[in-house]
């Protein structure tokens, strides 16, 4: 392996986010569309829609406009409410694709989220609808200057802690800037004043001495952390740390792993549903009530000048077909799925909803006797990054310091190794998470008691992780997926500029609706 | 990385039997650089039957994953090879150029590659396609835009 490919694949393994800008090409620098509730006001009086998916855009809609004085039915897959938004407990039983069942044997309280796991906080549709159903937030972690970053391929194999590689990265790279500013290599582009700020502000930033140079020092354990915290008393003085050399940072690449809160969805404040992310998906379906049909299987969807018929199966009593019929239809169906539905859209909209690839992604969650984490290693929550095959490994940003036992997620993978997780069974997922991760916890093997691993392309209600788009389908199809087609609109994560992101399926089922209603009251109650 | 052709080879073994002792080198997992030595038997356990399941046996949910056992359409070795080069109603792609992908990104095999796994599924699972389908022939079928999927 050449050194550019290493650096180039811990970095890929580090950047939490790079995978949603390299799959996501367009759109991640634009904050949340929504702005705030949305107005419906003025529906036909009978006017119906047939909404088709409870997620978080199915259940969004029906939601709105249910209020709205539509009539709203929403059919579903699954037997409960949520789609991806969703949580595993003790007790779960869980069958993928390939007819492997999971029993989630976690004790009480204890979760993992397959699916999302955070909310920022400029995701205002979320944080909109988290408030309405009241449910509890709690700070997510994004970023902890106290787990780990992990090359298998440097430093011994020995995780480091974000706060020395970042403090040391940041320190090297001011000391170098520093010398060029003295050097006048910059003069140019810095004026005589400001070269006296930038040499003050590199000071600053990087924690260097007097003589501008990123030495062991009391400024720079005061970032990267002491050998010898300071204390109280006859044994208070601190004995400073020494910085790891700059070769060293950047032969090891976990330099790619520093940026990793700076991008914007990832900034703080994070948060995350008290008791799992699943909590948003049942209060939405208890909130629907006995809109949503569940186990409701869509086989044919077919629209005429008056209305749209869609044809399903009961997957819990399979008998003949039935029908659901209204007005209008919203469409939160995956794209893997709605292409193999028979659906008379026009050739623009197929053809678009035929040609977004979803992604592999792999969760796993793992129990363990005690919150090791925590009582050996002092990581309260955050993100531990390598470049094994496990990729993350997400410590449970509540609960701290209950004692018992603790579930962590044990995996987040992507991409290729992704689909090589998926291609195993889920006890044999388990055990190579197990094993990974103990080159980095080394407790994991005393301590391990049973684990879930999902495999979002087989997750049946799916077939993936959420709709990659890139520059050319984006330019080719996106907008002929977003358009209302006849009586049928679509909406999910897949029809936003959010990728992968709940905020992304709210705002493009409120978009949808938005434009549905407009026609709808445009037609009349005729319609 | 030591011994790759010879380590893949070892590890689609052990794939199947489990309790592969971990570590970083691992042959079970590939990189960018070690995907290149799969062979389209390999390919098929490490990356298809994520989908297509054991056997090419599909599967069904909401939507299905096509069973590739006794598949009539795999009369066509241009249907398949386009398949894997382009994807198909939410398969990722793998035709997309080198070098264009990351390792945590969707993953690409060669022409050669692609070659070798449309005529692994064409000759088994029921299927007998006896005609082999070359490197030259996928070269020739259209790939997926250059600037498909990458760091920028």
């Amino acid at each position: 392996m050449s050194r550019r490919e290493l650096l180039r694949m811990i970095g890929a393994a580090a950047g939490g986010s790079a995978m949603y800008q390299a799959m996501n090409t367009l759109g991640f620098a634009a904050e949340s569309p929504y702005r705030g509730p949305i107005d419906l006001q003025g529906a036909p009086r009978g006017a119906s829609i047939l909404i088709l998916g409870a997620g978080m855009a199915g259940m969004t809609a029906a939601y709105e406009l249910r209020n709205a004085g539509y009539k709203v039915q929403v059919l579903e897959y699954n037997a409960r409410a949520g789609g991806r938004n969703w949580t595993l407990r003790g007790g779960d039983r869980y069958t993928e694709l390939g007819g492997h069942t999971q029993q989630c044997e976690f004790d009480k309280d204890l979760y993992i989220n397959p699916g999302p796991w955070r909310i920022p906080y400029h995701h205002h549709g979320m944080m909109h609808y988290t408030k309405l159903l009241g449910i509890p937030l709690e700070p997510f972690f994004q970023v902890n200057y106290n787990a780990y970053l992990h090359s298998s391929r440097a430093f011994g194999g020995k995780p480091q802690r974000f706060r020395e590689i970042k403090a040391d990265y940041h320190g090297h790279i001011a000391e170098l800037l520093a010398k060029a500013t003295r050097q006048n290599s910059l003069d140019a582009s810095v004026t005589k004043e400001d070269q006296e700020m930038l040499l003050e502000s590199l000071r600053q930033w990087g924690a260097l001495d007097s003589n501008y140079a990123y030495v062991s020092s009391d400024a720079s354990s005061d970032r990267r952390g002491y050998d010898k915290n300071p204390g109280g008393g006859l044994s208070a003085r601190p004995v400073a740390s020494k910085p790891v050399a700059l070769h060293e940072i950047l032969d090891s690449g976990l330099w790619s792993g520093v940026a990793n809160g700076d991008n914007f969805d990832m900034q703080t404040a994070l948060f995350q549903p008290a008791g799992g992310m699943g909590r948003i998906g049942e209060a939405f379906g208890k909130e629907l009530g006995p809109l949503v049909r569940y186990n409701a299987k869509v086989t044919d969807i077919r629209q005429d000048d008056r209305g749209v018929t869609v044809t399903f199966t009961d997957i819990q009593s399979p008998g003949a077909p039935q029908t659901a019929r209204a007005d209008w239809c919203l469409c939160t169906i995956p794209l893997p799925i709605l292409a193999q539905i028979s659906m008379n859209v026009s050739q623009s909209m197929a053809a678009a909803i035929s040609a977004v690839p979803y992604a592999a992604a792999i969760k796993a969650g793992l129990q363990f006797k005690r919150r090791f984490w925590e009582e050996d290693e002092k990581i309260y929550g955050g993100i531990t990054y390598t470049d094994l095959p496990i990729m993350n490994i997400g410590y449970p940003n509540t609960g701290f310091q209950s004692g018992g036992k603790g579930v962590l997620l044990g995996a987040y993978i992507w991409g290729m190794r992704a689909m090589e997780f998926t291609a195993m069974s889920p006890p044999e997922r388990v055990q190579k998470v197990v094993d990974y991760g103990s080159q980095i916890h080394p407790q994991y093997h005393q301590e391990f008691e049973n684990g879930v691993a999902v495999a979002w392309h087989r997750a049946p209600f799916t077939l993936g992780c959420f709709g990659m788009w890139t520059s050319t389908t984006r330019a080719k199809h996106y907008d002929n997926l977003c358009q209302i087609d006849g009586r049928i609109a679509l909406a999910g994560e897949h029809a936003s500029f959010i990728g992968g992101w709940q905020e992304g399926a709210v705002t493009s089922a409120l978009d949808a609706i938005g434009r549905l209603h407009q026609r709808a009251v445009a037609q009349g109650a005729a319609a | 990385m030591r011994n790759a052709a010879l380590g893949l080879a070892i590890g689609a073994v052990l794939l199947l039997i489990g309790g592969l002792r971990a570590d970083a080198d691992s042959p079970l997992f590939t990189s960018r650089a070690t995907l290149g030595s799969l062979n389209g038997e390999q390919i098929y356990a490490h990356i298809c039957q994520g989908c297509h399941m054991p056997e090419g046996r599909g599967a069904v949910g909401a939507g299905a994953y096509p069973k590739l056992a006794a598949n009539k359409n795999f009369i066509s070795w241009r249907f398949v090879a386009l398949t894997v080069l382009d994807g198909r109603n939410g398969m990722p792609p793998f035709g997309f150029p080198a070098g264009r992908g990351m390792d945590s990104g969707p993953a690409h095999l060669s022409d050669a590659q692609i070659a070798d796994v449309v005529n692994y599924v064409r000759s088994h699972f029921g299927n007998a396609y006896k005609a082999e389908v070359t490197a030259a022939e996928v070269s020739a079928l259209p790939h997926p835009a250059a600037e498909l999927i990458g760091p920028q």
